[in-house]
């Protein structure tokens, strides 16, 4: 079995996020980066998998600059297998459909029977990369697994609102998100790591993956105009007093202002 | 990039991938597996046998090993990142590995034969087996080169004869030897005769001192005091040795004859390295502990980090420990584990890690106020543990000395 989990670096959960010169994104110098959290249960689901079922494949892939090389050898370090790099540019700026565009393009040339992604970033939230490469690629898919299985069929159980859960079953080839805390991700030991210095990383570039054009700032339909710091909020007043008090207080409060 | 290349992408904490991901490994190694274990083990005095093996597993314990072996086959700077990333949490774990891996596996690698290596170095490197070296004795310490102890032959065997004390993994638990040992012994030059002989050990000449690899099961070796109440390191098992009559087979010689004190010399470099690295450890968490609690601790209306003596504590300790840093990694890039010529500087990174982590803790403590003194904040454990470095694996004076002496034969050191 051949198993494609998409990578995302992100900013560190501990890094200090500032807004960049131009307001239209953080400022990236001199902070770490980290694979996002959920995209590291996605590699943990694929590497139990190859734990448990000789012959399997994992194959890592991740877009960005030069420093996602770090996060993709962290995974090989880890136990996959292969990493697929698309390193170019004329990625930057692609829009959730933009950067499902560019996965779908490696899945077309890896068919894995099974692709696992985060269910979101850490840094755009969006949770559409996972859900729009599946669309693409015409396979079935299902987002937020808090659970995997795999006895012939795929079977996952995921996460709805108020801590419900719906068992969804699957065949292959299929595309699962993982959300964070589905599984215990295992560190890099040191034979993993040495290991991992002979492992191939494929370098690509979006013209290789016959997109030239389709992706990147000019193609997204999504444009981020302005990231900011919300101005502190004024005039607010914080009621004190036992919780009696501060309903008491409070109820005032909303009469006072005739919202009520 | 300019024509005369970028310096700033260079990591000189991290300089290869491997040594990046390594990093990784042991941040979430030490905040999952040793954290947790810490002060139980620092309170009850035990060492923990099970995370070393856990060590093990994961390759920790042989980074410097050759690879064919079981190990790593990595550099100086990966063994400090390992004593400086245990040393954030446990340093009296992290003595235990180093004297493992440091002072007994990677001498062995340097020194032993290719039958020796392949014998110990995969049985340490996997933690299998606990080793330690024997050094110091019960009235010999910095003078060891009059060590007491003798290894006389005696036709396929040499019979040792001493005691060794403050030996770090002498025993696993009350009962249980440790498993291997480097044992630095007097050996008598063949062709002395007894009048030559009794001349010798009169005067205050050197001996002959040659290493011998002896293993528990050896008739007449077995575990004498178990030092306890230690004030510090307690998660460590120190003990002392018992050496009565031991026939160690010639073969468990390294090397020959005589060649002990060139052992002890190969090895001291990476030895005071690493020994620096543990404090640059137990001072970045002592850093971290008064910051946060600075931050968080009012006094007056205000967070105490607002008050300047407060803040001279935090600066001092930051700047200390950063400084510290970059001189032990910078020593540790430079150092060839197969050759030697950094021993000026590998002694003044331990002459001056030890003391900036004894300062950087005591700061700690004082910013703490009484919580600092109180076992559940740690750092009182990190400021006890900081003082061992001041003396085991050479005394500060013993670095006074030797830099002093260093410098007297080599000052073009001071010159670029
Ligand atoms: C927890 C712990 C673990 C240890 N682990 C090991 C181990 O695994 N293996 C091992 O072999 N040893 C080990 N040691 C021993 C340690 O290395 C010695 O304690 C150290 O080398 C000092 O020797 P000493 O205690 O005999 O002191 P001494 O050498 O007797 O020194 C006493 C004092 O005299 C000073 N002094 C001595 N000579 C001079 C001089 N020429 N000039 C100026 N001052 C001098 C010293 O600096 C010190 O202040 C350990 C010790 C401890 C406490």
């Amino acid at each position: 079995m051949k198993i494609m989990v998409c990578i995302k670096q992100v900013p560190h959960q501990d890094a200090r996020l500032d807004v960049n010169g131009a307001g239209t994104w953080i400022q990236e110098e001199n902070i770490k980066f980290e694979i996002n959290p959920y995209d590291q249960n996605a590699l943990e689901a694929a590497l139990q998998l190859k734990d448990k079922e000789a012959g399997t494949e994992v194959v890592v892939v991740s877009i960005g600059p030069e420093r996602v090389t770090q996060s993709l050898r962290t995974a090989l370090g880890m136990g996959a297998d292969r990493a697929v790099h698309v390193k170019d540019g004329a990625a930057d700026g692609s829009d959730s459909l933009g950067t499902a565009k560019i996965l779908a393009a490696v899945a077309k040339a890896e068919s894995p029977d099974l692709i696992f992604a985060g269910f979101m970033s850490d840094d755009g939230n969006l949770a559409a990369t996972g859900p729009m490469l599946a669309t693409l690629l015409g396979i079935p898919h299902t987002t937020t697994a808090v659970s995997f299985q795999k006895n012939g069929a795929i079977q996952v159980e995921r996460e709805l609102e108020g801590g419900a859960l719906e068992v969804v079953e699957l065949n292959t080839p299929c595309l699962v998100t993982t959300q964070t805390g589905m599984n215990q991700v295992r560190y890099a030991s040191l034979k993993g790591i040495m290991a991992a210095k002979k492992k191939p990383i494929d370098v690509k570039t979006v013209a290789d993956l016959g997109l030239a054009g389709q992706v990147g700032a000019d193609a997204a339909k999504i444009k981020i105009e302005k990231l900011y710091t919300p101005p502190k909020g004024q005039g607010a007043e914080i009621l004190s007093g036992s919780v009696d008090e501060v309903v008491g207080k409070l109820v005032g409060k909303i009469k006072e202002l005739g919202l009520l | 990039m300019s024509s005369t290349g970028d310096a700033r992408p260079f990591d000189l904490l991290a300089p290869t991938p491997e040594h990046a991901l390594l990093q990784g490994t042991l941040r979430e190694f030490v905040a999952r597996e040793v954290e947790p274990q810490a002060n139980e083990h620092d309170r009850s005095e035990r060492f923990n046998h099970a995370l070393f093996r856990r060590a093990g597993e994961l390759g920790l314990l042989g980074v410097t090993l050759p690879e064919e072996y079981g190990g790593a086959g990595l550099d100086a700077v990966a063994a400090v990142q390992v004593c400086e990333a245990l040393s954030t949490s446990d340093p009296g774990f992290a003595l235990s590995v180093l004297a493992h891996s440091i002072l007994f596996a990677h001498n062995v690698s340097v020194n032993g034969s290719e039958l020796q290596r392949k014998h110990v170095l995969p049985r340490a490197a996997s933690g299998e087996w606990i080793g330690g070296l024997c050094m110091t004795e019960p009235e010999v310490g910095t003078d060891v080169l009059a060590l007491r102890t003798t290894a006389k032959r005696d036709g396929d065997v040499y019979r040792i004869t001493g005691r060794k004390t403050f030996i770090t993994n002498g025993g696993v638990d009350e009962k249980t030897l440790g498993d291997c040992f480097i044992v630095y012994a007097a050996t008598e030059p063949e062709r002395s005769e007894g009048g030559e002989r009794a001349r010798r050990r009169a005067s205050s000449e050197p001996k002959a001192i040659s290493s011998f690899l002896v293993e528990k099961g050896m008739p007449g070796f077995s575990l004498g005091q178990k030092w306890k109440d230690k004030a510090g390191m307690r998660a460590s098992f120190t003990a002392e040795l018992v050496f009565d009559d031991v026939p160690v087979p010639a073969e468990n010689r390294m090397g020959e004859e005589g060649e002990g004190t060139l052992h002890m010399m190969r090895n001291l470099e990476i030895e005071r390295l690493t020994l620096a690295a543990m404090s640059l450890g137990i001072a970045q968490r002592s850093v971290q502990v008064m910051v946060d609690y600075a931050n968080d601790r009012k006094a007056f209306g205000k967070p105490i980090r607002e008050f300047g003596q407060i803040q001279r504590y935090v600066a001092e300790s930051f700047a200390e420990w950063r400084s510290a840093r970059t001189f032990v990694y910078d020593v540790a890039r430079r150092i060839d584990l197969h050759g030697s010529g950094q021993r000026l500087d590998a002694d003044a990174t331990k002459l001056v890690a030890t003391q900036m982590a004894k300062r950087a803790a005591d700061a700690a403590m004082q910013v703490l106020g009484g919580y600092g003194y109180m076992g559940e904040y740690v750092v009182s454990r990190l400021w006890r543990d900081a003082k061992l470095l001041e003396i085991g694996g050479g005394t500060l004076e013993a670095h006074h000395k030797n830099i002093s002496r260093e410098l007297a034969r080599n000052p073009s050191m001071l010159r670029d």
